[in-house]
């Protein structure tokens, strides 16, 4: 597992997320990138059942149950500033069992699909990401395989996101700062994943609270 | 009298003799054509008889003129050399067929060809000798009869001496360390871990270096048995290339006499490689070139460039 960062493309003026995963698939391409297959990245949310929280009345911890096609019998379950559990399949099962405890949160799942590109040492993923059937925009998650401590390759990786994204190029990851010199595991990157559904998730309900006073 | 030609011919009696032989066998039918017409129509018979053999007589006088001159050209002409400089070669040039078998003038051209080419390498062994790819302490040119029959000693040390130069450079560096195992007989193995960016193993002959291949940190350097895997290369294209520039430096740090030092400079090499990704190239000032970091260190001046970017 390389040092990965994952970062959201803003859809471009006037176009769909569609024309815009297109745009940037073709510049991908021109580059010399090889399309190898999909991928996809999904996230379930539970919450901590009201009965479990007792007479404290501490507000109850979002769980997000995350799995990634890059590691197919991998699940992983992570609270927002918490440990991250990389478990396998039967994990899902299990939530199922812990249902008196943790419940599903209603139309909850987000997911992200797209290509996987592969260009010399560096995996691109670009996928649009969607949550019931309509996209709510696009991902991109670029892997350095050989390197494995993220602060070592960081200007690496930007130097070569510019190269493709011009001007949305993202700042450094949270999580690179957190670990120095830590060996980079996959749980980061779906620690990515989750701040950036999250983020998603709110542009989607500011947009919804507007619509009502226009 | 005397021709160009070293093949003892006569070429001038020869072609006298050729004539001579044309004269020789029109005096013959001459004398067969007399016989022929028979006698010629006279007044009497003795006449007839007479005149015919006057002309009969001299028809047969004319071939012993001519049979005695054939003969004495035939002992001026000589005979062919018996010793043919080209041998049976030479024969094959007899062969009147050129276009169907041109087997002489084939001959001819790859004779000239390695001709040429033995001189060609010969040229060449000068010139390559001028520059020792040997790295072993052996002396260059002196005949088999003259080496000593020992080997030289740099390439036969007692295994605790090795072991002892390896463990002296693993304290050398912090951020580099050395395992030493030997699976395979007398020769090293060494799994030289640098920092947390790449694994490098290391094949040695006594203390000479033989081979390396570099990996990365997380990659898999043993074999299913659990044996160092010597063989099987990096799954990564940077690595790739940072073997075959490790491949270079172990042929470029050479000094037959003193392999310690060589080992010692060759991991100094290596050491440099602790910032592969965070160093831009020094003379382009980029990080990627091609989707690759620079991966090649000077020898002398350790500073980082890509690949195409070196001078």
């Amino acid at each position: 597992m390389g040092v990965t960062c994952v970062s959201q493309m803003p859809v471009a003026e006037g176009k769909s997320v569609q024309q815009t995963v297109e745009l940037l698939t073709r510049k991908l391409e021109m580059l010399g990138a090889e399309k190898q297959g999909t991928f996809c990245v999904d996230c379930e949310t539970y919450h901590t059942a009201a009965s479990t929280l007792g007479s404290q009345g501490q507000a109850g911890k979002l769980m997000y149950v995350m799995h990634n096609s890059e590691y197919p019998l991998s699940c992983f379950a992570l609270f927002e500033n918490g440990p991250c559990l990389v478990a396998d399949t039967n994990f899902d099962v299990l939530m199922v069992k812990l249902k008196g405890f943790f419940q599903s949160a209603k139309a909850s799942k987000i997911e992200t699909r797209g290509t996987r590109y592969q260009y010399c040492d560096f995996l691109v993923k670009v996928g649009t990401v969607t949550m019931g059937p309509s996209a709510r925009g696009i991902s991109v998650e670029v892997e350095y395989g050989p390197c494995v401590v993220a602060s070592d390759c960081w200007s690496l990786l930007l130097e070569f996101l510019q190269s493709f994204l011009g001007s949305h190029t993202p700042g450094a990851p949270a999580v690179f700062g957190n670990r120095h010199d830590a060996v980079y595991s996959p749980a980061d990157t779906m620690v990515q994943y989750m701040e950036l559904f999250n983020k998603i998730r709110k542009q989607q309900q500011v947009i919804e609270t507007r619509k009502p006073n226009q | 009298m005397a021709d160009v030609l070293s093949v003892g011919v006569n070429l001038e009696a020869f072609a006298q003799a050729i004539s001579a032989i044309q004269a020789l066998r029109s005096s013959v039918s001459r004398v067969f054509d007399c016989l022929k017409d028979g006698m010629r129509n006279k007044e009497t018979l003795e006449g007839r008889e007479k005149a015919f053999i006057a002309h009969f007589q001299d028809n047969l006088h004319s071939v012993n003129r001519d049979l005695n001159e054939l003969e004495r050209l035939s002992n001026l002409v000589g005979k062919p050399s018996e010793n043919h400089p080209l041998h049976n070669s030479g024969l094959l040039s007899l062969d009147p067929v050129q276009d169907k078998t041109p087997l002489y003038s084939q001959l001819l051209q790859a004779y000239k060809w390695s001709n040429k080419l033995q001189y060609h390498a010969g040229l060449a062994s000068g010139l390559l000798n001028q520059q020792s790819l040997k790295r072993s302490a052996n002396q260059m040119g002196v005949s088999a009869k003259r080496r000593p029959k020992a080997q030289p000693t740099t390439l036969v040390l007692p295994p605790q001496y090795v072991d002892d130069v390896i463990s002296r450079i693993d304290r050398m560096f912090p951020e580099m360390t050395i395992h030493l195992s030997r699976p395979n007989g007398t020769s090293a193995m060494l799994l030289v871990t640098l920092g947390k960016v790449l694994k490098v193993i290391v094949v040695m002959r006594s203390l000479f270096i033989d081979r390396t291949i570099v990996k990365g940190y997380n990659e898999n350097v043993h074999t299913e048995d659990g044996k160092l895997d010597i063989w099987s290369k990096s799954n990564y294209q940077v690595f790739q290339k940072v073997t075959d520039h490790a491949t270079t430096a172990l042929l470029h740090y050479q000094l037959p006499q003193m392999p310690d030092v060589v080992v010692r400079s060759f991991m100094t090499w290596l050491r440099s490689y602790i910032k592969l990704f965070q160093a831009p190239c020094q003379r382009c000032g980029k990080f990627l070139q091609d989707g690759l970091p620079p991966t090649w260190r000077d020898f002398r001046t350790l500073e980082a460039f890509h690949d195409t970017c070196r001078q």
